[in-house]
C-alpha cells in the first residue's frame, strides 16, 4: 500500500503528459466531427504519418549536422509534420470524403476506414515494416529530470506539455477570434444556414480538416520524441484513444476534447496502479464502454437528435 | 517486309520446322532429365518489429546457399531458397509452414527464428515430415513436445536462465531483482527460467509485464521505481524496445543495473538505440560472439561487405543453413533420391559439425544442440565485452 501511494505523484505526471497528447488528438477528431458530423477513422493514421514526417525531418538534420542546434531541429520537425499532415488532411477530405458528401451517412465512414488501411499499409511498405528510432537524446537530454514531490518530470515531458498548451492556446484564438473560426463554428452549428449566410462551407470544411490533421501531426512528433520509437502500427491505438477521449468529453465539444484527453490519460495511468500495466489499453476501452452506457453524449456534449 | 518464299517452299519449310521441333522434344525425353533444384525453406520475421534480426538471418542463409551452389550444389542439383516471412506472428508462421509443406521440392527448413512461431508451426512441419533447424528459438518446450522434426543449434532458455541467475547472484550480488517480460513465448519463457533460479538463491524477485506493441513504459517503470531493485532483468525479444525502455527509465530518474537475454545482444538497436544509457548493461548470449572465432572471420568479412553490420543471429543462421545443406548431401548417394525423410535422418545424425560458431555441433535425441555454452557480455565503451562463460546445462526435468 505504501508502495502504491508512492507511485501516485509519478502516475499523475505520466497521466497528464499522455493526456495532453490525447487531448490534441481528440481536438482534431472533434473539430472534424463538428463540421462534417462524421467520425474520421483515419485520424490515428494521420497522426502516424505526422510522426514519420517528424522523423524524416530529424534524419535530414542529423545528416546535415544541423542537429547541433536542437531548438531549430525541434521547430523544423514540428513545422514539417504540421505541413505534411495538413496537406494530407486536405487531400483526404478532397478525394475520400467530399465526393461522398450528401450521400448515405455510412459511406464516408467506410471511406475513412479505407483511407486508414491505405495509410497504414503505405507506411508499412515505405518503412519496410521497421520501427524508426528518434534520437531524442540529441535534442533533449534523456536524463535531464526535475523532481517534484516524489515525481520525476523529464525535460521531454515538460516540452510536450508546453507544446500542447501552446497549441491549444493558438487553437482557441483561431476558433474564437478569427473570421475563419467564426465560419467554422457557424458551419458546425448548421452547415446549410451558414451557406445561406455566404459562408463557403466547402472551404471551411477543408480548412478544418487541415487544422485537425495538423494537430494530429504535432501530436505524432511529440509521441515520437517521447517514446523514442515509432512504427506504422501506432496509428490504430492512437485513433482509438482519440476517439475515446472525444466521446468521453462529448464529441464536437472543444473543452470536452481537452478534458476527455486529460481524464483518459489519468485513467490509463491510475488504472495500472491497480491492474497490471499490460492491461492499460483495456482500461481505455473500459472507459469508452462506461461512457457509452452511462453518458452517451459525453461530459460536455448535449443530447442531440440524429440528423438525416 | 521481306517477301516470303513461294507456296510450295513454305509448306516444306514449315514441315521441316515441325519435325525438328518434334525431334527436339523427343530427345529431351530420352536424355536423362536435368534434376530439378532442391529447395530449402527460410522461415523468419522479415517484416515487423524484429525484422532487422530476421533479414540479417535471411541474408546469411542466402550466403550459405550461394556458396554451396558455387561448389556444385547438392550432388549437382542447384539449391533454391523459399522465403517464408512469418513477421514473428504465430498465426502467420502456421500459414507459411503450410505453404512450405505443400511444396514437395522443399526438403528442410532453416528457422523459424522465434520461439512462439516455432511452437505454432511445429505441428504442421511434423505432419509434413519436414525437418526444421532453428538458429535462435530457445524455449525449452520446443524439443520437449516429442516433435521429431525439431532441431536447433542454440542452447535452451532453461540453460540460459539459470546461468543468468547464477551471474546475478555470484558476480553482481543483487538482493532485489525486477523482471519485466513482453508476454512472448521467448521473453516470458526466459523470465520464467530466471525467476525460480534467483528465488532459490534467496533473491527477492518482482515481476511485471509489457506487450510487444507497447511504446509507453512509464506505467511499468513507475512501479519498478517504487520497489527500488538492484537490477532490472529484461525478458524482451525486441532490442529496440529495450533501448526505448532504458531511455524512458532515465527520464523517470531511474538508472538501475540491467540484464537481458540473448535476443537483446544487438549493437545497433540496443547500444546505439539507447544512446549511451545501456552502458554497463549485461546480456547473456547463447553462443560465443563469432567475431572471436577465427573460422568465422571470412564469413563476417563477406557478409558485412555485402549487407552492412551484422546483428546477433547472422552467424547462427549461416551455420544452420550449412548444417542443413550438409545433411542433404549426406542424405542419399543418388541426388535424385533425396527426400524429406532421409534429410531428416541425416540431420538428426549430425555429430561434430565444425563450422563458424566455435564449437563442434551435434544433436541429442531430442534435437537439442550438445556442447554449447552460455556467455555473459557487458556493454563497455559501446561494445559487448565478454565477462563470463558457463557450460549450457539443462537441469533435470
Amino acid at each position: 500500500m505504501e508502495q502504491l501511494m508512492a507511485q501516485v505523484p509519478q502516475q499523475i505526471v505520466n497521466g497528464i503528459t499522455l493526456g495532453s497528447v490525447y487531448a490534441l488528438l481528440a481536438l482534431g477528431y472533434s473539430m472534424v466531427y463538428g463540421v462534417l458530423k462524421m467520425l474520421n477513422f483515419a485520424h490515428g493514421n494521420v497522426f502516424m504519418v505526422g510522426a514519420f514526417a517528424g522523423w524524416a525531418v530529424l534524419s535530414l538534420f542529423q545528416r546535415s549536422g544541423l542537429i547541433a542546434v536542437p531548438a531549430l531541429a525541434l521547430a523544423a520537425m514540428a513545422l514539417g509534420a504540421i505541413a505534411a499532415t495538413a496537406l494530407l488532411g486536405a487531400a483526404i477530405e478532397r478525394f475520400a470524403y467530399r465526393p461522398l458528401r450528401g450521400g448515405s451517412r455510412l459511406a464516408p465512414l467506410i471511406s475513412a476506414l479505407g483511407v486508414s488501411i491505405i495509410l497504414e499499409n503505405a507506411a508499412m511498405l515505405l518503412t519496410s515494416g521497421r520501427a524508426k528510432t528518434f534520437p531524442t537524446e540529441l535534442l533533449i537530454p534523456q536524463d535531464a529530470v526535475v523532481h517534484v514531490a516524489g515525481a520525476a518530470i523529464s525535460a521531454t515531458r515538460l516540452a510536450m506539455l508546453g507544446t500542447s498548451i501552446l497549441a491549444m492556446v493558438i487553437l482557441d484564438a483561431i476558433v474564437l477570434k478569427t473570421k475563419f473560426g467564426r465560419a467554422m463554428r457557424a458551419t458546425s452549428q448548421d452547415a446549410e444556414a451558414a451557406e445561406y449566410m455566404g459562408i463557403r462551407t466547402s472551404l471551411v470544411i477543408s480548412a478544418t480538416f487541415m487544422l485537425g490533421s495538423a494537430l494530429a501531426g504535432l501530436a505524432g512528433v511529440m509521441i515520437g520524441l517521447y517514446y523514442t520509437q515509432v512504427d506504422f502500427m501506432i496509428g490504430f491505438s492512437a485513433g482509438m484513444k482519440a476517439f475515446t477521449a472525444a466521446v468521453l468529453g462529448g464529441i464536437g465539444s472543444f473543452q470536452g476534447a481537452v478534458v476527455g484527453g486529460l481524464l483518459l490519460g489519468l485513467a490509463e495511468s491510475f488504472g495500472v496502479l491497480i491492474a497490471p500495466p499490460v492491461y492499460k489499453d483495456a482500461i481505455v476501452f473500459a472507459v469508452l464502454i462506461l461512457t457509452l452506457i452511462l453518458r452517451p453524449y459525453g461530459l460536455y456534449g448535449k443530447p442531440q437528435q440524429a440528423r438525416a | 517486309m521481306i517477301k516470303g518464299p513461294g507456296g510450295k517452299l513454305k509448306i516444306i519449310s514449315l514441315a521441316l520446322a515441325a519435325v525438328a521441333l518434334l525431334l527436339m522434344a523427343a530427345t529431351g525425353v530420352v536424355r536423362p532429365a536435368k534434376l530439378p533444384p532442391i529447395k530449402i525453406g527460410a522461415a523468419g520475421p522479415y517484416t515487423g518489429d524484429v525484422s532487422k534480426i530476421g533479414l540479417d538471418g535471411l541474408n546469411a542463409i542466402r550466403m550459405a546457399v550461394d556458396e554451396a551452389n558455387a561448389a556444385g550444389g547438392i550432388g549437382g542439383r542447384k539449391i533454391e531458397i523459399v522465403e517464408a516471412d512469418d513477421a514473428a506472428d504465430p498465426s502467420k508462421a502456421i500459414l507459411v509452414a503450410e505453404r512450405l509443406a505443400m511444396d514437395r521440392a522443399v526438403i528442410g527448413v532453416v528457422g523459424p527464428m522465434n520461439s512462439a512461431t516455432a511452437q505454432a508451426a511445429l505441428p504442421t512441419y511434423q505432419r509434413a515430415g519436414l525437418a526444421i533447424i532453428s538458429q535462435s528459438a530457445t524455449n525449452p518446450d520446443l524439443t520437449e513436445m516429442g516433435y521429431k522434426v525439431m532441431h536447433r543449434i542454440c542452447p535452451r532458455d532453461d540453460a540460459q536462465g539459470p546461468a543468468s541467475a547464477r551471474f546475478i547472484v555470484e558476480a553482481l550480488k543483487a538482493k532485489t531483482v525486477y523482471i519485466i517480460d513482453d508476454k512472448t513465448t521467448y521473453g516470458q519463457g526466459l523470465s520464467d527460467q530466471v525467476e525460480p533460479a534467483l528465488k532459490a538463491a534467496g533473491v527477492k524477485v518482482l515481476r511485471g509485464q509489457i506487450s510487444m506493441e507497447d511504446r509507453d513504459f512509464s506505467p511499468i517503470l513507475t512501479r519498478v521505481k517504487s520497489s527500488a531493485p538492484d537490477l532490472v532483468y529484461l525478458g524482451l525479444a525486441n532490442p529496440a524496445q529495450a533501448a526505448s525502455l532504458i531511455k524512458q527509465a532515465a527520464g523517470l530518474g531511474l538508472k538501475p543495473a540491467y540484464m537481458g537475454g540473448d535476443g537483446l545482444k544487438e549493437k545497433d538497436q540496443l547500444i546505439q538505440g539507447a544512446a549511451g544509457l545501456a552502458e554497463g548493461m549485461f546480456v547473456t548470449s547463447i553462443g560465443r560472439d563469432i567475431r572471436e572465432v577465427p573460422e568465422a572471420r571470412e564469413f563476417i568479412r563477406k557478409f558485412e561487405s555485402k549487407y552492412g553490420a551484422m546483428s546477433v543471429f547472422g552467424g547462427q543462421s549461416y551455420e544452420a543453413a550449412n548444417i542443413l545443406i550438409d545433411a542433404a548431401r549426406r542424405a542419399h548417394a543418388d541426388p535424385a533420391k533425396i527426400t524429406r525423410a532421409n534429410v531428416m535422418t541425416a540431420l538428426s545424425k549430425t555429430r561434430g559439425y565444425s563450422g563458424i560458431l566455435g564449437f563442434p555441433i551435434g544433436f541429442d535425441s531430442k534435437g537439442d544442440v550438445v556442447g554449447a555454452s552460455i556467455f555473459v557480455y557487458q556493454v563497455k565503451g559501446g561494445e559487448f565485452v565478454p565477462v563470463k562463460e558457463y557450460p549450457a546445462v539443462v537441469p533435470a526435468r
